[in-house]
């Protein structure tokens, strides 16, 4: 069960519109796989593509509803299942996810490995159609979820912010729409449209399916390539941002307690840049870290939040500042986010700095394979980035980084848009 | 662990348990093959312990509402300037920390330079440095924490359910306290709760890794034994009486969200369980909802297809040696018509023995999987650890749980007069206009 670098990697490739990865390693008690259709995100289908995953799971030939599904589930000793959609930068992803623990664990030594592919597949493949179609009543009450699921982005007020920075940067770009939809594309989804898109997606899309865990990688690509062929469309990456908006600032009110302030700068680097590791190195000093300057002169120095952080999209070529502040210290707060960008652009970054943010990435990095979750969000990026270092190999390239790389890097940063979100009324003074 | 040690050879888990000289616990689990460790230590002391006596005077002590989360912030504060984040970063280790109604724990997750971080981990609970400037400087920090939960409708239907449920115990309170009630913290009150409750015999130290168990734990000895700590006195607990009744039937609140949050809660009124006893009772009122709500259950899927629930919807029992309750509840479009469809079919659904066997061979499944995540895993061990259980039994146990335990339970627990409601609803319309400008 110790370390192996035999097993503890991905093995796999993209063939004909279909990706296959294992990662064969014994360290875990759990088996993860992961499947997803990969489609580019536009407003004509993707409430289609986010209503496909939600039917789905409804209900198969086999286990013809939600009860009987779901009662399989506890019979694999409690396998987690779940059927959604994701985005990443431009894409749409119809993601099914299902993990499993390995039968050597449980009394008896049940094939539970198999059983969940099994589980997995029939969804995948055999869904429950009544006249060809699938079951009406099904469809409007997903539907109905949907809906409600787009309304409900209000109410997580950070992420709601978030979201709306996203979208004025990206002012009209496909990055910037959003996942489900909007209520008006969902109300028009049929049953019949729902059945011709899954054709449709099956035909054309680009597939991929990964897993984590203790299994013969020959055994699951045998499985693999017999339920599911190519001559599908071929992956492209994700298009990274290339607007330039010059300073934008959008202020909005709502009835909340805490202003959230969020900053989105331009990069122009993405994860397959030489220069990447450059600019990874870059907002760990900024602000990825609790020893960060932005974590150290917004919340420890000032007192002004108790989140302050960067981050950086490596699809999009885009770094996220962000932070909860009291609504009458937009400007401070705002003032010594700047601040800090500028004195990384003057190298103002001392060699602790530099030490710190190498070793706490190491620490992330080597931390992620612990995490099947995480080794397969890592594949999925590569593939949707088109390349991208991980694991031993980003750390090297970490650990080449040298100050003036991330000098060179840091005048490259360039602000693009402030979205602030704060109090109705009488809660905001001075915005 | 020593009695199940057959339990753990056949999960292929050994871990080693001892008590130092201090009275501080430390349970060690080796974890070959994973690359990182994870280490937390952790006192029995929590939100709700503002009323106490202590071991040394037996002098009675009531401290402001919250300070159990202040006490965990400033912890990470040291004479010299440089704090334990710090330090940790200096070792290129993660470090966080979580204040609970019963616990807080502090710990870090590291890749490498493990006996420098355990060294760190016990400086940042060993050494307190409280003055009244970095007291002062962290009430602006927590206010925006407390900020921050305010505005989170999950966080709020809670809050007010557990405000709803219960008259005297504080645990109708937030673990942060209000803005208002840290604002009276002083360092004196730091200390007086320190000195009580961060005390090594009232701690657990847990560290799961690819380590070598005996290490650890001479490693650790050794930096306990220069402190010269004996186990400390008992420290009194003083909990208000708990009235029978709920406080209120209802609280209701208006928040900018898009749907009602609803939130229903039932006070246990057996309570004082410690151990097995407390496992027992626990695990049959949790299997109860389960097989009442799980996602797998009628009722749940009726009121799924009906479109009242969500699959966010969740059913749950939770307690502690003061207190025990359940929630259950999610958003929905209309509760008056989930609470009343509830109302009528929650006394009647049956339990029935294949739903049984299929949702214990569920627990088990997660229970191994518990020992894949660490986080998980130290969260599950610290929790049970001061309420006196050993994790090992809960395979055991689940066997021997019956349906009739489960009717017992309902007859027992889902009783009107300890039903509490808590609902976030949206404006009205109209009243959610949002005003936007650009500059």
């Amino acid at each position: 069960m110790t370390w192996s670098d035999e097993t503890d990697r991905f093995v796999g490739s993209w063939e004909d519109g279909i990706g296959f990865y294992v990662y064969p390693t014994q360290r875990f008690k759990t088996v993860t796989i992961y499947a997803a259709w990969i489609r580019d995100l536009s407003p004509s289908d993707r409430a289609l593509g986010a209503l496909l995953p939600a039917v789905l799971k409804r209900g198969t030939q086999r286990w013809p509803n939600r009860v009987l599904m779901e009662q399989q589930l506890e019979s694999l000793y409690g396998a987690n299942f779940r059927a959604d959609v994701g985005k990443l930068g431009d894409k749409q992803l119809l993601s099914f996810h299902v993990s499993v623990v390995n039968g050597q664990f449980l009394p008896g030594r049940p094939d539970t490995v198999g059983a969940a592919l099994d589980f997995l597949t029939e969804v995948l493949e055999r869904p429950q159609l009544v006249g060809g179609t699938f079951p009406q009543d099904v469809v409007e009450q997903e539907k109905t979820l949907v809906k409600r699921q787009i309304s409900a982005l209000i109410n997580d007020k950070g992420q709601y912010a978030f979201s709306r920075l996203i979208e004025l940067v990206a002012d009209g770009q496909r990055f910037g729409l959003k996942k489900l939809g909007t209520a008006e594309e969902v109300d028009r989804v049929t049953s019949p449209a729902l059945v011709d898109f899954l054709g449709q997606v099956r035909d054309e899309s680009p597939f991929v399916f990964v897993v984590v865990g203790d299994v013969d990688p020959n055994a699951i690509r045998n499985h693999v390539a017999k339920r599911w062929s190519g001559a599908k469309k071929p992956l492209t990456t994700i298009e990274p941002y290339q607007g330039k908006h010059q300073n934008q600032t959008v202020i909005e009110s709502q009835d909340v307690r805490q202003g959230k302030l969020n900053l989105a700068y331009r990069t122009g680097l993405t994860g397959k840049d030489a220069h990447y590791p450059a600019l990874v190195m870059y907002s760990g000093i900024l602000g990825a870290f609790s020893h960060s300057k932005l974590f150290i002169n917004v919340r420890e120095k000032a007192s002004l939040a108790y989140y302050a952080y960067s981050r950086i999209d490596p699809a999009l070529a885009l770094m996220i500042i962000g932070a909860g502040i009291e609504f009458q210290d937009y400007e401070a707060a705002r003032g010594i986010i700047e601040e800090q960008v500028e004195a990384m652009r003057q190298g103002r970054i001392s060699d602790e700095e530099m030490s710190f943010t190498l070793k706490a990435y190491i620490n992330d990095i080597l931390s992620e394979e612990d995490n099947p979750g995480q080794l397969i969000g890592r594949q999925l990026e590569h593939l949707l980035i088109g390349g991208g270092l991980s694991g031993p190999a980003l750390i090297e390239a970490l650990q080449a980084v040298s100050k003036d790389d991330v000098v060179q890097v840091a005048q490259q940063v360039e602000l693009d848009t402030v979205y602030f979100l704060t109090a109705e009324g009488d809660g905001q003074h001075g915005a | 662990m020593g009695r199940n040690q057959t339990m753990w050879e056949q999960l292929g888990e050994l871990p080693v348990r001892e008590t130092l000289d201090s009275g501080l616990e430390i349970v060690v689990l080796p974890k070959p093959g994973l690359k990182k460790t994870y280490a937390t230590y952790a006192t029995h002391y929590g939100s709700i312990d503002s009323h106490f006596t202590r071991p040394d005077t037996g002098e009675k002590v009531d401290v402001p509402d919250g300070i159990a989360h202040f006490l965990e912030h400033k912890m990470y504060e040291k004479p010299e300037g440089r704090d334990v984040f710090e330090r940790f970063a200096e070792l290129g280790a993660y470090t966080n920390a979580y204040t609970e109604y019963t616990s807080t724990t502090f710990l870090f997750s590291a890749t490498s330079e493990i006996e420098a971080c355990l060294d760190t981990l016990m400086r940042l609970v060993e050494e307190p440095h409280f003055t009244p400037e970095n007291v002062e400087k962290e009430k602006g920090i927590i206010e925006q924490e407390i900020r921050m939960y305010l505005d989170m409708p999950g966080d709020r239907v809670r809050s007010n359910l557990m405000h709803a449920l219960y008259q005297k115990n504080p645990v109708r309170l937030d673990i942060a306290g209000s803005v208002e009630s840290i604002r009276t913290i002083t360092p004196d009150n730091l200390y007086v709760c320190y000195n009580t409750f961060y005390h090594p015999s009232n701690m657990v130290m847990f560290v799961a890794g690819d380590v070598e168990t005996a290490r650890i734990i001479d490693y650790v000895a050794n930096v306990e034994k220069a402190r010269h700590l004996k186990p400390s006195g008992r420290i009194g607990r003083i909990f208000p009486e708990e009235p029978h009744d709920v406080a209120q039937k209802r609280i209701e609140q208006v928040m900018p969200v898009s749907a009602p949050l609803w939130l229903m809660g039932y006070k246990d009124q057996k309570v004082g369980f410690t151990g097995v006893d407390l496992l027992r009772h626990d695990m049959i009122r949790g299997m109860m909802w389960s097989l009442l709500l799980g996602p797998a259950s009628k009722l749940y899927n009726d009121l799924y297809q009906s479109g009242l629930i969500s699959e966010r919807f969740y059913a749950h029992y939770t307690s502690a040696a003061t207190y025990g309750l359940s929630m259950l509840g999610g958003e929905t479009p209309d509760p008056a018509k989930l609470e009343a469809v509830l109302l009528e079919r929650l006394p009647h659904e049956p339990f029935k023995r294949e739903d049984l066997e299929r949702l214990q061979k569920k627990e088990i499944g997660e229970f191994v999987s518990l020992f894949e995540n660490l986080e998980d895993l130290a969260y599950a061990f610290n929790a049970f650890h001061f309420r006196g259980i050993d994790l090992a039994l809960i395979p055991e146990l689940l066997h021997q749980i019956t349906v009739d335990d489960l009717e017992k339970a309902r007859q027992e627990h889902l009783k009107e007069s300890t039903r509490a409601v808590s609902v976030i609803l949206p404006p009205r319309e109209g009243g959610a206009a949002h005003a936007a400008h650009s500059h």
